[in-house]
């Protein structure tokens, strides 16, 4: 599942680093998405009772899994809705093509999903004839550019308008030059509608499958997901074996925090519950589980299914906001990514993209712990013996220094004496990293304990 | 009371100065204070990397240091080191007797507030100071509700600072967003830490404050090597320094 060019984090992020003025803008932007957050999670007494209940709930519905999938199939299936259960990407991809094979489609229009990215439909499909378009306006800036989303909400976020400006004039013909956001969007607008009207089937993600109604509930801002599956006669559906709840009181507690936690808006503009299809038409939902199952066999790992996909944590997050959403080696970026990403990481560097600084676990909705889930993947890693960045030499020692009184006070007092006499430009060179950006610390004369045992001894 | 000193490395070998006002403002206030010996590492470098193996020699060094010392308190200037001891001594040692020093460990800040607080300051400290609200201290040990956090409010630093007679404290913007520290970190993700401690330095230095004052010695350091980077017209201080200069 990794990026065709592998790298460890810290060398995409470096990269990103060069720049600037841009990770400021970067940073900024979406430290604005956090602060919106925070005046709509604070204008709800009950805000942190809403996370409490939102955790449990999850965690019970995680826990009887299987029940609530059945449940949910069932009133699917009462409701004239055809359910598909696939157990990895390949077979999500493969089910989606026959459905649309079999009704001879052309073009499908689509709306915010991560879990066809996660599957990596599009490429599938468009290698089989079938042409695919994002309809949200962020993925569908990022699908003409021919990029992968850097952030799971806001998808085109690490691009400036001046940039969608020149895209969509190379694109879709607008002015060259234009970057007024009002022109674009009604560009983009008018050429989405072409789209909408000459698709043959329209496919969505689901934030939540309502188990008692057999019905899933899918939030845009824009109307895409509605429209596509308002006009042609074929809609599919794909969501993770996680997204199930009880019941629509379930999805409600859920609602009420998602657009707050992902914009800070009350909720998303459109939050729309299909429980069927159109008349003459079909409805497929399709559940994936593609590894879910057995993160559920690690108790650490199982919190993160209760996530529910609002991208706060990546807002939050400071290393994600000064490194960009592509410099993880994974299509999800941010704490979220790392978390359910690490295991398919290919350059073990992922869970270390983190300074376990834990604001993402306070910012989240449904109270995952995701610091200690990156901090558990680190434990993993090393015990596979996967480590980054040399660790898996340096640790040993480091470890056995630090044990030993002696050494550790001889060296240091040798380093001590090396940084106040000899000049920092002979120093820096060895003092790698911390060199590089800091100045190094000014030497003390002794250690505390020398000068405890002088005074107080 | 009797209080045994816990001395994390950093404190002993290169911020010697916070180990010396923790130590002197606990005599001020009349506690008789002791420093056991034989302290090592807490093992949060190699546990942060998910190396357990090679940290359980230090712990269990560090946590013999305090086995069967006579003392009603283990008092630690560094937040970060006291939640790893905490966690490590758990980790690699269930005994009764480790529990009985877990149980004992306080931050410095935690226990001026919750154990033994300052009755009176002797001397004013004029100064304008901004808090470097670091992330264990605040996200882990509960010295003060993370702004991610919705409800009451409750800052244990801010409590025990604001009894200084002339002390004007203040928050850089962005109040507890991470430095960018991190411990190995640091040096793993050199850009990223680097960029974050630069915008931590200048948001304290934006306030305009002379110190940029916090519980965490390594986070200081790191802020300290960012200002002086930058020639930042503030400094850092240990809060022990600040509270030992007003006692």
């Amino acid at each position: 599942m990794s990026n065709k060019n592998s790298a460890v984090h810290a060398k995409k992020a470096e990269i990103f680093c060069q720049d600037e003025a841009r990770v400021d803008w970067h940073s900024k932007a979406l430290w604005t998405v956090r602060e919106k957050r925070d005046r709509a999670a604070g204008s709800l007494p009950e805000w942190e009772q809403l996370r409490q209940i939102g955790s449990e709930m999850k965690l019970h519905t995680l826990t009887n899994l299987g029940q609530y999938l059945e449940e949910f199939e069932k009133n699917c299936l009462e409701n004239g809705i055809q359910v598909h259960w696939a157990k990895d990407g390949a077979e999500h991809n493969r089910i989606v093509h026959k459905i649309l094979a079999d009704k001879k489609v052309k073009k499908l229009v689509k709306s915010k999903s991560m879990l066809t990215e996660e599957c990596h439909l599009n490429p599938y499909l468009e290698g089989h004839g079938i042409e695919v378009i994002d309809t949200d306006l962020g993925e569908r800036i990022i699908q003409l550019a021919g990029q992968p989303p850097s952030h799971i909400v806001l998808p085109a976020i690490h691009l400036k308008r001046g940039e969608v400006g020149d895209l969509f004039h190379e694109k879709i013909g607008t002015e060259a030059g234009a970057s007024d956001p009002f022109y674009l969007t009604r560009a983009a607008r008018a050429h989405l509608r072409e789209q909408f009207l000459s698709a043959d089937a329209a496919m969505t993600g689901v934030n939540m499958a309502v188990a008692d109604k057999g019905a899933v509930v899918v939030c845009t801002n824009e109307g895409n997901a509605d429209m596509g599956a308002n006009l042609p006669k074929l809609q599919l559906h794909s969501m993770g074996i996680d997204k199930v709840v009880p019941d629509i009181d379930s999805a409600s507690t859920l609602l009420r925090m998602l657009a707050r936690n992902a914009t800070g808006q009350p909720v998303t503009t459109y939050s729309s519950f299909y429980r069927g299809p159109q008349e003459g038409g079909e409805m497929h939902v399709i559940i994936v589980d593609n590894g879910r199952t057995d993160m559920l066999k690690d108790k650490i790992l199982a919190e993160s299914l209760k996530c529910i996909r609002c991208g706060g944590c990546l807002n939050t997050c400071p290393v994600y906001r000064r490194s960009g959403g592509h410099s993880y080696n994974y299509t999800i970026p941010g704490p979220i990514g790392i978390a359910v990403g690490a295991q398919s990481d290919d350059t073990n560097s992922i869970p270390w993209a983190c300074t376990l600084c834990g604001s993402c676990s306070y910012v989240c909705p449904t109270k995952v712990p995701l610091d200690k889930i990156i901090h558990h993947h680190r434990r993993l890693k090393a015990e596979a013996g996967k480590l980054p960045y040399g660790k898996s030499s340096y640790m040993p020692l480091v470890g056995n220094f630090m044990a030993s009184e002696t050494m550790l006070n001889c060296s240091m007092s040798v380093a001590r004496t090396a940084l106040k006499v000899l000049p920092g430009s002979l120093l820096k060179p060895f003092s790698g990293a911390w060199g590089k950006y800091r100045e190094l610390p000014t030497a003390p004369n002794s250690s505390f304990e020398a000068w405890f045992k002088k005074n107080r001894g | 009371m009797r209080i045994a000193l816990f001395i994390p490395c950093l404190v002993n070998q290169m911020m010697p100065d916070v180990g010396i006002a923790t130590l002197e403002l606990l005599e001020k206030l009349g506690h008789q204070v002791i420093l056991p010996k034989g302290q090592t590492c807490c093992g949060q470098p190699m546990t942060n990397s998910g190396c357990f193996n090679e940290a359980k020699k230090t712990t269990l060094k560090l946590l013999n240091a305090f086995k069967g010392v006579e003392c009603d308190a283990i008092v630690c200037p560094a937040a970060s080191c006291l939640v790893a001891a905490k966690e490590n001594f758990h980790e690699f040692d269930s005994s009764p007797e480790a529990q009985a020093v877990i149980d004992k460990l306080y931050e410095l800040t935690e226990f001026l507030h919750d154990v033994s607080p300052i009755p009176a300051f002797s001397k004013p400290f004029p100064h304008k100071i901004s808090l470097q609200m670091s992330c264990h201290g605040i996200r882990m040990l509960d010295l003060a509700t993370p702004s991610e956090q919705m409800g009451p409010r409750n800052n244990k630093v801010e409590a025990v600072l604001a009894q200084i007679p002339q002390i004007e404290i203040v928050y850089p913007d962005r109040r507890d967003e991470c430095c960018g520290f991190g411990g190995t970190f640091a040096l793993d993700e050199g850009a990223v830490s680097g960029k974050m401690g630069k915008d931590k330095a200048q948001a304290h230095a934006a306030t305009g404050a002379a110190y940029a004052v916090g519980f965490d010695p390594s986070c200081l350091l790191h802020i300290d090597g960012m200002i002086k980077r930058q020639k930042l017209p503030i400094q850092i201080r240990h809060i022990a320094q600040v509270l030992n200069a007003a006692l």
